[in-house]
């Protein structure tokens, strides 16, 4: 059949009609010939011909592809039909739209968090080098020595690239402005490697790596940020935290990095890195991180040739990786963090290739628990929806019985009249599903302004892609199969029953319970685990972080910015510290190099003199650099000895102080006041220095993790820059910002002030993922218990409409208003308790999966299941209450009469 | 040309029988559909009954099939008419149906004659 045939059937079908006139005409003609009366000649040549209308049909559908066809009919059909119940059809797709929108927002995170591949040419072909290590995990790089032994002795690549993403800011002067940026330092080939070009100028190439030539290419973002377009950026010189490079180039919008969630602005060749952060990459010394092969700081990745297979590409760099392991176990003997333990951890290290085509993994390791966990709430509030719309489409479909019995009558076939159903069904879903495509878009950007406003590093590209409109079709079309197929075949069963007798109002009801049953069962599971999660972030925030909270205001400067350089820095914080002791209304003041609950660095001591047996050489400890009065302002107990003061100076002994558990670790029950330590590998002084004070553990990075050894030098020198203010105030906290700022301007006119905060807010921002989870959580277990509620209502009232006639004969016969009524209630507690054996057990069960994001509370803690299935069973009840009084009311003689 | 879609041996056997009755009708010159039902009836000496109600429809699949073609003419008693006639598609279809409905009749006269003996 061709489709022009298609396209004119109109025009054939009356062709026909006129043929077929023709006929009878001639057929007319005949009769007439063989003596018949005009009359009955026209009557005998329709007999002959028969029912003209179905001919054409016949014909009319031998030119239509049928499916199409009808299935254009039952769409016009299913529109007509939900024009006309406007309240059934809104209430619907609302209701659609917030399951399908709530989905595909978590989705979308979960897409670009998770599963999306990088902007870069043929993402699937990259593999990140993976260097296992017994001592350092899977979180220890390459060194460069290593790399470009990797590039030189490749053959299985078609390129290669190391790169290392600064996970701190930078400072970027432009002609005189400062601002900060996030930089990485990337080899030669890595713009060439990955495919990405420049909007204008040039990436960094392999002269630039061996050259170290000063340059740096800025992202198209940055480029917008910072220089408003300016196309005259490219050949523009910047301070990168005070050292000249020449921009040569923006790269293309859609380059980020290669770790999702913490884009960067600024890229510079990583042999120009001693420039930026001469005090991390030491040149010149034994340490220097271009050339000493222990420094395994870089990330490297591959681009597969193609027909090589990983394995192949494994086996092919092996004997590269096991000769760096040797030159670095050689390189750092005789050094003095030196030890048989950590040479043997480099031998025996592993060599590993994985795909790299997503970005490091970091991100994915992150956010992946509490995304799925989301995902899986989202999946049983969607359930929940489908379940409360199913019960609505049942009692319509019972509504529109003598509509399908007539259909059914004249012919209709059954499957077609399922069809008809699941049009509408498929309808309503599609007018769900694009609201919820845009309530999602809506929802995914307010949700990540919402956590990057709370200062959680996390910049996520959240715009529709393939995965997303696919997975939004798919729930979609999966929703209404859900919703729709159950009662459209109930439907057109019980009409054919209803014909019959009564049989089908049972089963109607029947159906309708079990769904009534499953809604209980799943609002409960999603209401016991949001309890869960929201008591354990109460549990977290309450907790005692081992030391006193409560009106602590933080705030960070960076003396570098504005030219002040290792040994100036800490004169000029001591003396912004005297300016804000003398404020009214400071108790205490006191700094830091990391702000308590952010970070801590990690060294590995040595310590003079025995320690316990257990003690390896390759133990390590939290370390934080601190200012005089840190305990006290802080207010973390002491155990013994003294805080730092101001007399302990660059000049002064060294000294140290450590944590309580730190204490134990290395010196058992013996007193570790005068004992000595040193840590060369975190400041390269070997020399030993006097611990002088023990203190109370408390937490340092988060308030999940559990008791660690912290070990406190004080502050001289500042490498990076940022120093923290913590100040302990006798007033709400709020209230000295002002005068803070004021005496920082006073002592400092052109320093800036950053991060202003209390530490309060610090902890919550800390706990920004947790209350996401936990609130995100709670708004869809409250959504899904008034679905549930909506959805029993709905039952009981078409329960009670149903029994009129024999709740009229009850309370004939004597029944009181109160045993109706009561009658009513009976049959919803059933329900619910049906609905909570299934939903105890399965929150029970569900809750232990979530068991690793719980604080201070078990999975199966009563008191929360006690809240949510008593919050669940009144409101239960108050959605029967309304149902339950119109049958009290029922007149019983209006009832009989009905009936 | 072999059959395009697996239907019921019977129904196959009926609407095939049909179409080549139309198709051997119209060997004889073009003819509109009285005329071909009217010459089948009578060349069948009435014992084939063609049922106008699926006439059309086969002259339709017939067309569309592009083994007959129509036209717009006057009938015999100056009434308009629309004519089919045989493409050169229909006639080689024409054929080889024919000499498969020989095989059919033959194999089903020995079939039938063995069941007697």
């Amino acid at each position: 059949m061709g489709w022009s045939r298609f396209f004119r059937r109109r025009h054939w079908d009356e062709e026909r009609a006129r043929e077929l006139d023709a006929y009878l005409e001639i057929e007319t003609d005949e009769n007439l010939a063989r003596g018949m009366s005009p009359e009955q000649a026209r009557q005998a040549a329709h007999r002959k011909l028969g029912n003209s209308t179905v001919i054409r049909e016949e014909i009319y559908q031998m030119n239509s592809v049928v499916f199409l066809e009808t299935l254009w009919q039952d769409a016009r059909y299913a529109l007509r039909t939900l024009a006309k119940s406007r309240a059934f059809t809104l209430v619907v797709i609302a209701s659609l739209a917030l399951g399908i929108g709530a989905n595909t927002a978590i989705f979308s995170l979960i897409n670009a968090a998770l599963l999306k591949m990088l902007p870069v040419r043929d993402p699937e072909q990259l593999l990140e080098f993976k260097n296992l290590s017994p001592v350092f995990g899977a979180y220890n790089g390459f060194a460069y020595t290593a790399f470009k032994e990797f590039r030189n002795r490749n053959r299985v690549f078609s390129g290669m690239l190391a790169f290392f993403n600064l996970d701190f800011n930078v400072t970027l002067e432009v002609s005189g402005q400062g601002g900060v940026a996030r930089g990485q330092a990337v080899s030669g080939d890595y713009f060439p490697t990955l495919g990405v070009r420049t909007i204008i100028g040039r990436t960094i190439d392999l002269r630039d790596e061996k050259n170290a030539n000063p340059v740096a290419v800025v992202t198209y973002n940055y480029w917008r940020k910072r220089f408003a377009l300016d196309p005259g950026v490219v050949g523009k010189t910047v301070l990168i935290n005070n050292s000249p490079f020449t921009i040569i180039g923006v790269t293309l919008p859609e380059f980020f990095g290669l770790q999702p969630g913490s884009p960067i602005d600024v890229s510079f060749p990583l042999t120009t890195y001693p420039r930026v952060v001469p005090g991390m990459a030491l040149p010149g010394t034994q340490y220097d991180i271009l050339t000493a092969p222990f420094r395994h700081w870089l990330s490297v990745m591959g681009r597969l040739q193609p027909g090589v297979t990983k394995d192949k590409a494994v086996a092919n760099l092996q004997p590269v990786f096991r000769q760096a392991m040797r030159e670095t176990a050689a390189g750092q003997a005789g050094m003095p963090f030196d030890s048989p333990a950590l040479q043997q951890s480099y031998l025996s290290s592993k060599f590993r290739l994985d795909s790299g085509g997503q970005g490091l993994a970091a991100l994915r390791e992150k956010y992946s628990k509490p995304l799925w966990i989301l995902m899986a709430i989202t999946s049983l509030l969607l359930l929940v929806t489908c379940a409360n719309i199913a019960n609505l489409m049942l009692a319509r479909a019972n509504a529109r019985q003598k509509e399908i019995a007539v259909r059914l009558t004249v012919g209709a076939g059954r499957l077609r009249l399922v069809r008809q159903f699941l049009t509408e069904s498929v309808l309503l879903a599609a007018c769900g599903g694009t609201f919820g495509l845009v309530a999602a878009f809506w929802a995914c950007r307010s949700l990540l302004s919402l956590m990057s406003r709370a200062g959680a590093l996390l910049s996520l590209s959240v715009q529709p892609d393939t995965n997303v409109l696919g997975f939004t079709l798919f729930i979609s079309v999966f929703t209404a199969l859900l919703f729709g197929l159950a009662p459209a075949w109930r439907a057109v069963r019980v009409s054919i029953e209803s014909t019959r007798g009564h049989g089908g109002s049972a089963s109607r009801s029947g159906l309708g319970k079990a769904l009534i049953v499953l809604q209980i069962a799943v609002s409960l599971v999603l209401m016991i685990g949001a309890g869960l999660l929201v008591r354990s972030l109460e549990n977290l925030r309450d907790f005692y972080p081992g030391f006193n909270k409560e009106n602590v205001l933080l705030f960070s400067v960076i003396p570098d910015a504005i030219g002040y350089k290792g040994d100036q820095v800490i004169p000029v914080v001591k003396r912004l510290l005297d300016g804000i002791k003398r404020i009214p209304g400071v108790r205490a003041a006191t700094f830091s190099f990391f702000s308590p609950l952010s970070a801590h660095g990690s060294t590995r001591p040595k310590i003079d003199g025995p320690v316990p047996q257990f003690v390896k050489a390759t133990d390590s400890v939290a370390i934080n650099e601190v200012g005089p009065d840190y305990f006290s302002t802080l207010q973390i107990p002491a155990i013994s000895g003294r805080d730092f003061t101001d007399t302990d100076q660059a000049r002064a002994p060294k000294v140290a102080i450590i944590n309580e558990t730190m204490a134990h670790h290395y010196f058992g029950d013996s007193s570790p006041i005068g004992r000595h330590l040193s840590v060369p590998d975190w400041n390269s002084d070997s020399s030993w220095r006097t611990i002088v004070g023990v203190r109370k553990d408390a937490k340092y990075r988060n308030l999940h993790e559990s008791p660690a050894p912290m070990l406190y030098l004080p502050l001289f020198q500042s490498v990076e820059g940022a120093v923290t203010f913590e100040v302990r105030t006798a007033i709400d906290p709020d209230r000295v910002v002002r005068a803070i700022l004021q005496a920082v301007k006073a002592t400092e006119s052109r320093l800036p002030v950053s991060d202003v905060k209390t530490l309060t807010e610090q902890i919550d921002q800390s706990l920004i993922q947790e209350r996401l989870v936990a609130s995100l959580s709670g708004l869809f277990g409250l959504l899904a218990l008034i679905l549930a509620a909506v959805g029993l209502y709905g039952l009981m009232t078409y329960a009670v409409n149903r029994r009129t006639g024999e709740i009229g004969i009850r309370m004939a016969l004597g029944a009181t208003r109160g045993q109706i009524s009561g009658m009513v209630l009976r049959e919803t507690v059933q329900l619910v308790l049906i609905g909570f054996g299934i939903g105890i057990p399965a929150a029970v069960a569900a809750a232990r999966l979530i068991r690793s994001e719980l604080y201070g509370l078990k999975s199966d803690d009563p008191i929360t299941l006690i809240i949510a299935t008593f919050t669940m069973a009144c409101i239960a009840i108050l959605a029967t209450w309304l149902p339950a009084k119109r049958a009290s009311r029922v007149e019983p003689m209006v009832a009989l009469r009905t009936e | 040309m072999p059959s395009p879609k697996a239907h019921p041996l019977e129904g196959e056997m009926l609407q095939g029988t049909l179409d080549l009755l139309i198709l051997q009708t119209l060997v004889l010159g073009p003819a509109h559909g009285h005329t071909i039902a009217h010459v089948i009836e009578q060349r069948s000496e009435e014992v084939l009954q063609v049922e106008h109600g699926s006439l059309y429809p086969a002259l339709h699949r017939l067309e569309n099939r592009g083994w007959i073609a129509s036209f717009w003419g006057t009938s015999e008693n100056n009434r308009k008419a629309r004519y089919y006639r045989l493409t050169a598609a229909g006639r080689k279809q024409l054929i080889e149906h024919t000499s498969r409905w020989d095989r059919l009749v033959r194999a089903v006269n020995r079939v039938l004659r063995t069941a007697e003996e």
